[in-house]
């Protein structure tokens, strides 16, 4: 499968295939990175055709705080994967250092040739002056999305009501719906939505769910950062279990409770979650 | 429009850009800050023009016996009138660019538009567009200005309006490209205004510093916005400060270009403003020895006559001159006002070397030399002491042993003008907020 090779905002790492045609990549020791120093090139392993996009080593420092350490995991077409952690844990930060949004220190994010992704932030207030509407509008526009995929983004998150306020009087809830229709109106095959069920009550929360579960029916893939268990549990098809940075965990729920299946055999995701991290 | 030749990419791009504009034009007329700028200039640009009609009318009334030819409506209302503007693009300008520069990064758009590719400069380049935009419509004032000015049976020449125009136009893209690199570098809006202020401030201090020190401070001084500006409202327009302005102004957008890419790391943003401003020094050093200007006054108050230019041109040799007065002798703001900025524009090849043990030339008079003007071409010699046009080409057309050129230039006659500015105040203190304010409304209710 051909890949693309995302740099780690400083230049040095920038490629498409050819840059990783021998099977090497550049790996820049973070404590290195200030003077530029590119200290060793490792072997990569070629994507497998079940993986979209494969994050190895992943570091990031935000000066003498460690936010990412040697993180690493892959996403599959067609799947819900959930970065599950607490707040901290670094679930925001490999989503703006897979947006470009964020320079990393060091590790490689590989991905399948012209796989695009979108990522939905949490926490924003976009064009705030501007209606719902207008940002739908804008988003199929700018991002050169579908009109019948915002149609559609509409009617599953029950945006019809909201289409004439502006994005600034929007409450919490209401909000993270709209960003969630701006996300579902883009053309990228990858949502990657930062909190999806942040500020949601119960039944919205189910909206939601069954409105993510359609886009993964209809194609898409997902991959969302939940720092509430229960509502991983209920939507996601893999997890990555994050602590201080750390990936503690990757696979279904049955792949992470067979790691200690004396332990973890018929255990929730929370008693897992905890026992690991 | 899309071309026949376009690929699908290139497409895309155009749209996402049109787009991209769209949104930021609706930006500016969703800010305040726009509107509040926009309802200023009318009081503003009226004050001044008021002001000029006034002061204009009644020297005229006192010139009627004669000395007509002293009155240019260049001198007399357009530099004025459009001084607001300096005024503006100081004090009002910078905040709306950086409120439009920071705004998608303070409500966290910025973060989903970052994700189409495109280029930054592009994305500086749509607001750029935009603020212009905006300070154009602002110049509305001064149409406004120029209409009544011709109703009132006042005489325009379009050249030298069109001067003035060009120079605040360029002011205000100094202005733009120096907040968008601020807004964009710093990490918040109040940062960027003090950054932008604390350097209009420096281009005064270098001008204070100039008028004291004369020598590298008076040439960097030329190209300062007020020197700009001043220069433009003369009527003159010199390629080199154009290229410089356009130089400079392209930098500030550059700047911004790079620091808008948040996903870059800090150290590759800092080498690629290294290298920008490098390649900043090297044109501004490069468009410094430009030598075109045009004279676009209509009384040529920036130029010899066309004789005396003509003769000057085809003068033999090389003229050196060595003035023996301190920078803040008033004999010397005349030389160099009334006869070397226009010798200069002719014979770019003129040197001239400043003598003086001090800045105010207070204790020099005693000294023997002190006012003296030593000129030397082609071996032969010459010295006077006077510092007036007229005085300096006698003695140039002395040393070269040249007759002085016959004048068959039709004397400047001057338009005076006993006006009243009658109907501005209303129209500008009165129309125009009412006017901006009911528009604002209206055009935000209308796109909410």
């Amino acid at each position: 499968m051909p890949e693309s090779l995302l740099d780690g905002g400083n230049g040095l790492m920038y490629g498409r295939k050819t840059a990783i045609s021998q099977r090497n990549l550049v790996v820049i020791c973070p404590r290195h990175v200030r003077c530029g120093v590119l200290i060793v090139a490792l072997p990569a392993v070629p994507l497998s055709p079940a993986e979209l996009i494969r994050v190895s080593r992943l570091t990031k420092t935000y000066g003498q705080v460690l936010a990412l350490d040697d993180v690493g995991f892959s996403l599959r077409p067609g799947e819900i994967l959930g970065l599950i952690g607490p707040n901290g844990a670094g679930k925001t930060t490999i989503f703006e250092c897979l947006a470009r949004l964020l320079p990393f220190d060091s590790g490689t994010i590989v991905a399948a040739e012209g796989v695009t992704w979108f990522y939905v932030p949490d926490g924003i207030s976009p064009w705030p002056q501007e209606t719902v509407r207008w940002a739908l509008d804008f988003s199929v526009g700018f991002f050169g999305g579908r009109a019948q995929d915002r149609d559609a983004a509409i009617a599953a998150l029950s945006l019809t009501p909201l289409l004439d306020v502006r994005i600034g009087a929007l409450s919490k809830g209401q909000r993270k719906r709209a960003m969630l229709g701006i996300g579902l109106a883009s053309p990228a095959p990858i949502l990657l939505v930062d909190e999806p069920f942040e500020g949601l009550d119960l039944r919205q929360t189910r909206e939601i769910v069954r409105a993510l579960r359609a886009e993964v029916a209809r194609g898409r893939t997902l991959l969302l950062s939940i720092h509430q268990i229960a509502d991983a549990a209920r939507v996601c098809d893999r997890f990555v279990l994050l602590s201080n940075g750390r990936v503690r965990g990757e696979g279904t729920l049955d792949e992470l409770r067979a790691i200690d299946a004396g332990a973890f055999a018929t255990a929730p995701l929370e008693e897992v979650f905890l026992a690991l991290t | 429009m899309r071309s026949p030749s376009a690929s699908p990419a290139e497409a895309r791009s155009a749209k996402a850009f049109r787009w991209l504009l769209r949104k930021e034009w609706r930006e500016l007329t969703r800010a305040r800050a726009w509107w509040a700028m926009l309802a200023l200039v009318g009081p503003l640009v009226g004050v001044s023009f008021i002001n000029a009609v006034r002061t204009y009318g009644e020297a005229s009334a006192g010139a009627a016996t004669g000395g007509g030819e002293a009155f240019s409506p260049l001198d007399g209302v357009w530099s004025p009138t459009f001084s607001a503007y300096e005024l503006i693009a100081i004090f009002l300008l910078p905040f709306v660019a950086i409120r439009l520069m920071t705004a998608d990064r303070q409500s966290g758009a910025l973060k989903l538009e970052l994700q189409r590719p495109i280029s930054p400069f592009a994305r500086v380049g749509a607001k750029a567009i935009v603020l212009l935009g905006g300070w154009i419509a602002a110049g509305a004032a001064a149409i406004a200005a120029g209409v009544l000015w011709a109703s009132y049976g006042g005489h325009t020449y379009a050249p030298e309006l069109a001067a003035v125009v060009l120079g605040h136009l360029l002011n205000a893209a100094l202005t733009i490209g120096l907040a968008a690199a601020a807004a964009t570098v710093t990490e918040h809006p109040s940062t960027a205004a003090i950054a932008t202020l604390g350097v209009t401030i420096g281009t005064w201090a270098v001008s204070f510093i100039a008028a004291v020190q004369g020598g590298v401070w008076e040439t960097i001084a030329g190209y300062t916005p007020m020197a700009m500006v001043s220069m433009f409202q003369h009527g003159l327009v010199r390629a080199d400060v154009v290229l410089i302005a356009l130089a400079l102004a392209a930098t500030g957008f550059g700047v911004a270009g790079i620091w808008i890419e948040i996903g870059k790391s800090i150290q590759t943003r800092l080498v690629r403003t290294a290298a920008l401003a490098g390649t900043a020094a090297l044109a501004v050093t490069i468009a410094s020895f430009v030598r075109p200007s045009w004279d676009l006054s209509e009384n040529r108050r920036n130029s010899f006559s066309e004789s005396d230019e003509a003769a000057l041109r085809h003068l033999p040799g090389r003229l050196q001159m060595e003035v023996h007065l301190a920078q803040r002798d008033p004999r010397r703001f005349d030389l160099e006002v009334h006869a070397l900025a226009k010798l200069r524009r002719v014979r770019p090849d003129v040197e001239v070397t400043y003598i003086a043990r001090t800045s105010i030339g207070l204790f020099e008079q005693a000294d023997p030399g002190y006012g003296e003007i030593r000129y030397n071409m082609n071996g032969r010699q010459a010295v006077s002491r006077v510092t007036t046009a007229e005085g300096v080409l006698e003695t140039i057309y002395d040393l070269a042993g040249v007759t002085v050129p016959a004048d068959n230039e039709a004397p400047y006659k001057g338009y005076p003008l006993t006006a009243r500015p009658a109907g501005a105040p209303l129209i500008f203190y009165v129309l125009w907020p009412v006017l901006t304010a009911a528009l604002g409304i209206a055009i935000n209710r209308r796109t909410r």
